[in-house]
């Protein structure tokens, strides 16, 4: 089984991030419903209902901005996809996601992000993070933390460095 | 040597070089606190990583790509090239001593200093550059964020602090803004890298703000406030442009946050499918100033006020590093200089162009060029770097700036004293008496060092430094940027000077375009081509042809600008191509 992190752990897989949408439509009928992460645009769609899924995810090429209006709060997980790892929008959606929309909810990476950007991940607000399988995860757990102090605010602690010297 | 001991002799060093540094009185630069050294030495530890999986081939090369490219080093023609920043160009000698030592013992004895404030060492190899970030920590300095698609050094006016007409010392803003951008979590991968530089008066711009991603103009409102006027979208490369100005005055406790929303723009919507097409100044031309405005203040929104905003305090703290030297209570040219002035025609040469007023009597501001016929522009050999490290401790407060143009400055000179140190950087081949005239070229390494050049660019600037070797000619020629950049990255400038010259590659033959009116000040612009390229045996004779128009066709009071901008490109198109008789 795939393994993530999440939380500061190694844990098995336990969503199902699902990327194609006639097969996120599929699911919404049955339990599995439950651990989907479907597309924002389906999760958007008034045409299906889906309550009781995990949650949807966004990809880079998206945005927050549909978001403004809606209840999160009973989403428990929003995934953001890298399409390429070096493609740093996601950076942006998980602290709009955290900041403006206050969502307090799991934020899952997905996609071709790779284990040298789990500091910054986390400093934006994203905890839990599914790897291309052919990462080393026992590995890229021990690059979550390359600083102990930074500059910036950030969802750990808001305050600027010079709020903090 | 032991481990420990070691750890405790580089303790030991660095408290004594502080010690040192205080009681010569030149520590009037930003010091870094305990927070800034565990920075730059965690960075140190986390390069140090990411280099051994990449040798042990547990890190892909397009990983390790952009984790390199952050930390300043580029894959090159002969060796890997490492960018150190000198962050808004600020210089002990401590550190200019290290950086001599460093380009002795892991480069070739010598360094080049860049347009925006870095140093380039071509020659170290990828396994010594986790041991020389580390040497750098040691003194405060690092190669963070010198390249790649991130938030680079922050740069602004080499003259900050020490001249009269400065609204404020930009230099505590730059430290606040490198703070802010150093490993900012959120903008690690834009579009395309991102360049902010800073200007503090009014009558001049020697940073060239205009031509960056972010151009920031200290401003004093009617009440006194302190705030910038913000300028988006300026740039070279392939597309040079102007910047144009997003916002009137932002006050300085909210310019974080402001530059916040700026970036958060861009990173969200900024093109990321061609690299072309990809800096701020596409997205500002597409949209036009109006829209990207509108959706910078509509994020603007949600930021201000909040956290980022810059409490009095912090701007009282950092000012505290820039305070002023222990000045003597001097008078402005004592007769040491006025003899030495009427005596000497080589002392009065140098004098005139390569040192410039202070706001103190008494002093006066030294360049001390890097400009010497037949070495590349830029460049200083270790050696040159420990004589200048020397030169400032005897002469400037222990302190140095590099410029935009690529020389050095001692800010802080008794004017007294500027016939010893004349006759001391003579010696050391910085006194070529030409700042600001023709031959005082930015120029990048070209194709004989850079990978991603299309042709030569040292050999053409000394080849052009030949024809103008006469002093007299030159001048009578007068104020003349030439700029020439080996590709139209164009880290030579040449969009910017009032003669540039970009190589260009015709069926693998190096060839040289040349425009002209190009313009870097408060009174930017981009040049215009002039018609077909050149070979390299023709270059040095068509740039004098077209310097002989200006010669021809100039009023007494015109610069090279000037004449150009009154009679247009015509003349010196048809001088250019004239067929010789």
């Amino acid at each position: 089984m795939q393994k993530i992190i999440k939380d500061g752990a190694i844990i098995d897989c336990d969503l199902n991030w699902i990327q194609d949408q006639e097969q996120a439509i599929a699911l919404l009928s049955s339990d599995a419903k439950a651990s989907a992460i479907i597309p924002l645009t389906l999760w958007l769609d008034d045409e299906h209902d889906t309550s009781g899924v995990a949650g949807f995810w966004i990809d880079s090429t998206q945005s927050t901005e549909p978001l403004a209006d809606k209840d999160l709060s009973n989403v428990a997980v929003i995934g953001l996809n890298f399409l390429a790892f070096a493609d740093g929008r996601s950076f942006s959606y998980a602290r709009l996601l955290r900041e403006r929309l206050n969502y307090q909810g799991e934020i899952r990476a997905l996609g071709n992000f790779i284990p040298d950007q789990l500091g910054y991940l986390l400093r934006v607000g994203f905890n839990s993070f599914q790897f291309n399988e052919s990462v080393d995860i026992e590995k890229a757990l021990l690059l979550h933390k390359p600083f102990s102090v930074a500059y910036q605010g950030d969802v750990a602690d808001p305050r600027p460095v010079f709020a903090r010297r | 040597m032991h481990k420990y001991s070691f750890f405790v002799y580089s303790k030991f060093a660095k408290v004594a070089a502080n010690i040192i540094c205080l009681l010569s009185g030149c520590s009037k630069m930003y010091q870094y606190d305990a927070i800034d050294q565990q920075i730059v030495e965690e960075r140190v530890n986390q390069f140090r990583d990411q280099t051994q999986r990449f040798l042990n081939n547990e890190l892909a090369e397009a990983e390790f790509l952009p984790l390199r490219l952050q930390n300043g080093l580029y894959v090159q023609r002969h060796a890997p090239m490492l960018r150190i920043a000198i962050p808004y160009g600020m210089l002990s000698s401590t550190q200019l001593r290290k950086l001599a030592d460093i380009s002795r013992r892991y480069d070739r004895g010598y360094g080049h200093f860049s347009t925006r404030q870095n140093l380039q060492l071509n020659w170290p190899t990828l396994e010594s550059v986790p041991d020389i970030l580390a040497e750098l920590a040691e003194v405060q300095m690092h190669a963070v964020q010198t390249s790649g698609n991130c938030i680079r050094n922050t740069t602004t006016d080499q003259y900050a602090g020490v001249i009269d007409d400065e609204i404020v010392d930009p230099r505590p803003y730059c430290e606040m803004i490198r703070q802010w951008s150093t490993f900012h979590p959120e903008f690690a991968f834009l579009p395309r890298k991102f360049k902010i530089a800073v200007n503090a008066t009014e009558t001049a711009d020697r940073a060239a703000t205009q031509v960056h991603d972010i151009g920031l103009h200290i401003k004093k409102n009617d009440a006194g406030e302190i705030g910038f006027k913000v300028i988006v979208g300026g740039g070279l490369g392939r597309t040079p442009m102007i910047g144009t100005t997003i916002c009137e005055f932002m006050p300085r406790k909210d310019i974080l946050s402001y530059l916040e929303a700026i970036l958060r723009v861009y990173n969200q919507q900024g093109n990321r499918l061609n690299k072309y097409k990809a800096r701020i100044k596409i997205l500002t031309k597409a949209l036009g100033i109006d829209e990207i405005r509108s959706r910078v203040e509509a994020e603007w929104e949600f930021l201000k006020g909040r956290e980022n905003t810059v409490p009095e305090m912090e701007f009282e703290r950092l000012q505290s590093f820039f305070t002023e030297p222990a000045y003597q209570n001097l008078n402005n040219e004592p007769s040491s200089l006025t003899e030495k002035l009427a005596q000497s025609a080589g002392f009065a040469r140098w004098y005139q162009r390569n040192t410039f007023s202070h706001k103190k009597d008494g002093y006066r501001i030294v360049t001390l060029t890097l400009k010497k016929s037949g070495v590349a522009p830029g460049d200083a050999t270790s050696d040159q770097m420990d004589i200048a490290a020397d030169l400032a401790d005897k002469y400037s407060f222990g302190e140095l700036r590099v410029s935009h143009e690529q020389n050095l400055v001692l800010a802080d000179v008794q004017q007294d004293q500027l016939v010893a140190l004349w006759e001391a950087a003579k010696d050391a081949g910085f006194a070529t008496p030409t700042l600001g005239l023709l031959t005082d070229m930015i120029c990048c390494p070209g194709g004989d060092f850079c990978a991603l050049a299309n042709a030569k660019s040292i050999p053409i600037a000394q080849q052009i430094q030949e024809r103008f070797s006469d002093l007299d000619y030159l001048y009578d020629i007068g104020e003349l940027d030439l700029n020439i950049s080996g590709c139209m990255n164009a880290c030579g400038h040449h969009h910017i000077g009032n003669l540039g010259i970009l190589g260009v590659d015709k069926k693998g033959e190096e060839f040289y375009q040349v425009s002209i009116g190009g313009a870097s000040g408060h009174d930017a612009s981009i040049g215009r081509i002039i018609g077909p390229s050149f070979s390299e045996e023709e270059i040095g004779s068509i740039i004098e042809k077209i310097v002989a128009v200006y010669i021809d066709k100039r009023t007494e009071e015109e610069r090279f600008i000037d004449t150009y901008r009154r009679i247009g490109i015509a003349p010196y198109k048809e001088a250019a191509y004239a067929k010789d008789n």
